[in-house]
């Protein structure tokens, strides 16, 4: 892996970065509403003139491509504006949200990959077993399957059933003062429900995309070397072809990232986790551009850090690419 | 007499949606410690079939062992267990394929590939089999070895790939090397080198060789002996100067006759072949499978398989030769 690789593609990420910022500039001054009605609704009724003074206030007079040089010269120097409803910087209502967002999103995707990737190699050494239709059936269940759907279930089934999972928030109020290890506990305890939901999509996908990989790589040549030389049946199907399985399977978990975040508002809002999706439900219903563009530049930025991740290891996982630009 | 290898009439065959065909219908051949056996035929004959059956490669479902024996060293390798069958391949038996290029897994070093079939079947440390891996591609003539076995398959040529893949299979002194159109993708000038190779192992190792070919140069350069396929049968077996000097089986002689005779005189305006192809083994008859491009077709090759037996020369299945006709 080379350095010069690496700075490449952080600065393509940060182009994108720049493209991002411009784009959701744009888009959010095309959908309807007007922050300026909010605030003043907020306040309680509202005159023209008060009207206008509020759009005095917040710059919102400007014209649209000042307010866009303003709004993305204060981005290039950290500063993400303040935000209209909550009266705070917008970097620190992120800040404050951002921690359990990765945690829910990264905790998700592993279980994704590592539950899906197992059942996809273990359906995938016999076809046509039973252990391959129960793959199919779940694929097809979870794909189908909305996410709220499965999280109002799961909250039905662990608050009521079986109570063994807590099924709303990220910390048990009890819990606040104890010391450092329990509540690390308890915020597990916390994430289990979430995780799952958020994975179960994912999972399924990826136990399909890793049966049909597989499958594809047991049937070339140099798994028939592998078998040649002696080596047992686990060896083939973990070190010879999963390894190589594995490539397609890293760009789909790079490509779903993105896909993932936006479940996570769904997730968050269902378990009333207190991440960003929560932030950018209440702020999209407020028309509190600075927050949800700020929410959103927070999302693409992780998306763009996965990318860069993916593409790290899709070059450590196969020699060919190494070298290459 | 016992031989090292003794195929003793083999039935293979495979479940397709034209039904359970015959991929191999009781072939019966054998080599000895440090010969040299030609296997020869169209593709589509059974060659590869037929090595892939000895190592127990047989993919199965659809393919399946319906009959015969295997014999290595006495011990019957139809009916090992799948646990015997590991500890044979590569130690006991190993194999050279078709394609050095796809035959390598791309995402480990060449080293490593050989030195895990080292670790497979002897008892030494990763190191060791590192270090005896570069001693194997030194062997087998690729050039700093030290470096080359960290490199991966795709940055070397196919040459150095097949050359790797010899490496890995002699790796443990197999008795039998079973090398499946090791040339096919190659050069000519790589050919010979890499016919160059296999013989010196032979001579250092003593192993058995069963070479599988198309291609009557080769055979005549290293074959000792050659048993000719056609449609999954063995339809003449000699030694390989018989063979190709007095071909008995008019296929056989259509193989022959089809390598070009270089050096003398002009060269034919267009080269011989055989007319038609290999039958489907699905329409298969009762007959000779060869009879509808035959020459010398009688009318009992329609109706009846004809046996390899010996008539004058050396062992051929054919009734026009059994006849005397040709």
């Amino acid at each position: 892996m080379t350095a010069s690789f690496l700075l490449r593609r952080i600065g393509y990420g940060l182009l994108l970065m720049l493209g991002v910022v411009v784009l959701n500039f744009l888009l959010i001054r095309l959908a309807p509403g007007d922050p300026a009605v909010v605030i003043a609704g907020e306040m309680g009724g509202a005159t023209e003139e008060m009207l206008e003074s509020i759009r005095e206030e917040y710059g919102l007079n400007k014209p649209l491509v000042v307010q866009l040089g303003i709004y993305v010269g204060n981005v290039l120097t950290g500063n993400l504006g303040e935000s209209f409803f909550f009266n705070q910087p917008v970097a620190t209502l992120i800040a404050q949200r951002i921690l359990p967002t990765i945690l829910l999103v990264v905790t998700a995707q592993v279980l994704s990959i590592l539950i899906g990737v197992f059942l996809g190699v273990l359906a995938a050494r016999k076809p046509n077993g039973v252990m391959s239709a129960f793959v199919s059936v779940f694929a097809t269940i979870g794909y189908a399957v909305p996410v709220f759907w499965t999280g109002i279930m799961l909250i039905i089934l662990f608050a009521s059933v079986l109570p063994i999972f807590p099924v709303e928030g990220m910390q048990s109020v009890k819990l606040r003062d104890a010391n450092l290890f329990v509540q690390m506990l308890d915020i597990l305890h916390h994430l289990a429900l979430p995780a799952f939901t958020l994975a179960i999509i994912y999972l399924a996908q990826y136990a399909r995309l890793s049966r049909a990989s597989m499958l594809e790589v047991l049937g070339s040549d140099y798994i028939r070397t592998a078998k040649a030389k002696g080596a047992s049946q686990r060896t083939i199907l973990f070190k010879h072809a999963l390894r190589n399985a594995a490539l397609p399977i890293l760009t789909v978990a790079g490509l779903q990232f993105g896909n993932l975040i936006s479940g996570a508002l769904l997730v968050e809002t269902v378990f009333n986790w207190p991440g960003m999706g929560r932030l950018a439900f209440d702020s999209i219903l407020r028309r509190d551009y600075p927050t949800i563009m700020g929410v959103l530049f927070f999302a693409s930025a992780m998306v763009v850090i996965a990318n860069i991740l993916t593409d790290m290891s899709y070059r450590l996982a196969d020699p060919r690419l190494r070298g290459k630009g | 007499m016992t031989h090292l290898l003794q195929i003793e009439d083999l039935r293979v065959t495979f479940n397709t949606r034209y039904g359970e065909v015959t991929a191999l219908d009781g072939i019966s051949m054998h080599v000895s410690e440090g010969e040299t056996l030609g296997v020869v035929g169209e593709s589509g004959c059974g060659k590869s079939i037929t090595a892939l059956s000895v190592m127990g490669l047989i993919p199965s479902p659809p393919g399946r062992m319906a009959g015969g024996s295997i014999r290595l060293n006495g011990e019957d390798l139809t009916q090992a267990s799948e646990a015997r069958m590991r500890e044979l391949r590569g130690a006991e038996m190993a194999m050279i394929f078709q394609e050095p290029m796809t035959s390598l897994n791309p995402v480990f070093t060449v080293g490593d590939q050989i030195a895990e079939a080292i670790m497979l079947h002897q008892n030494v440390s990763r190191d060791q089999a590192f270090r005896d891996a570069i001693a194997l591609l030194d062997r087998v003539g690729i050039p700093s070895p030290d470096v080359r076995a960290r490199d991966y398959p795709h940055q070397l040529s196919g040459g150095m790939r097949q050359r790797v893949m010899i490496a890995m299979a002699v790796s443990c002194r197999p008795k039998v090397l079973i090398a499946d159109e090791p040339t096919t993708a190659l050069d000519v000038t790589v050919q010979a080198q890499i016919f160059d190779l296999l013989y010196e192992i032979q001579r250092d190792f003593g192993s058995a060789i069963i070479l599988i070919t198309h291609d009557m140069g080769a055979i005549s350069e290293m074959a000792d002996r050659v048993a000719v396929m056609y449609a999954g049968r063995v339809i003449e077996e000699a030694r390989a100067d018989d063979v190709l000097d007095h071909p008995q089986h008019p296929y056989a002689r259509g193989l022959i006759s089809c390598i070009p005779a270089l050096g003398k005189g002009d060269l034919p305006d267009t080269l011989a072949e055989i007319p038609g192809v290999v039958p489907p083994l699905h329409l298969l008859g009762a007959g000779c499978a060869f009879a509808d491009r035959c020459s010398h077709r009688l009318a009992r090759c329609d109706s009846e398989q004809p046996r390899l037996i010996a008539h004058g020369h050396h062992p051929a299945a054919c009734h026009a030769v059994e006849e005397g006709r040709i």
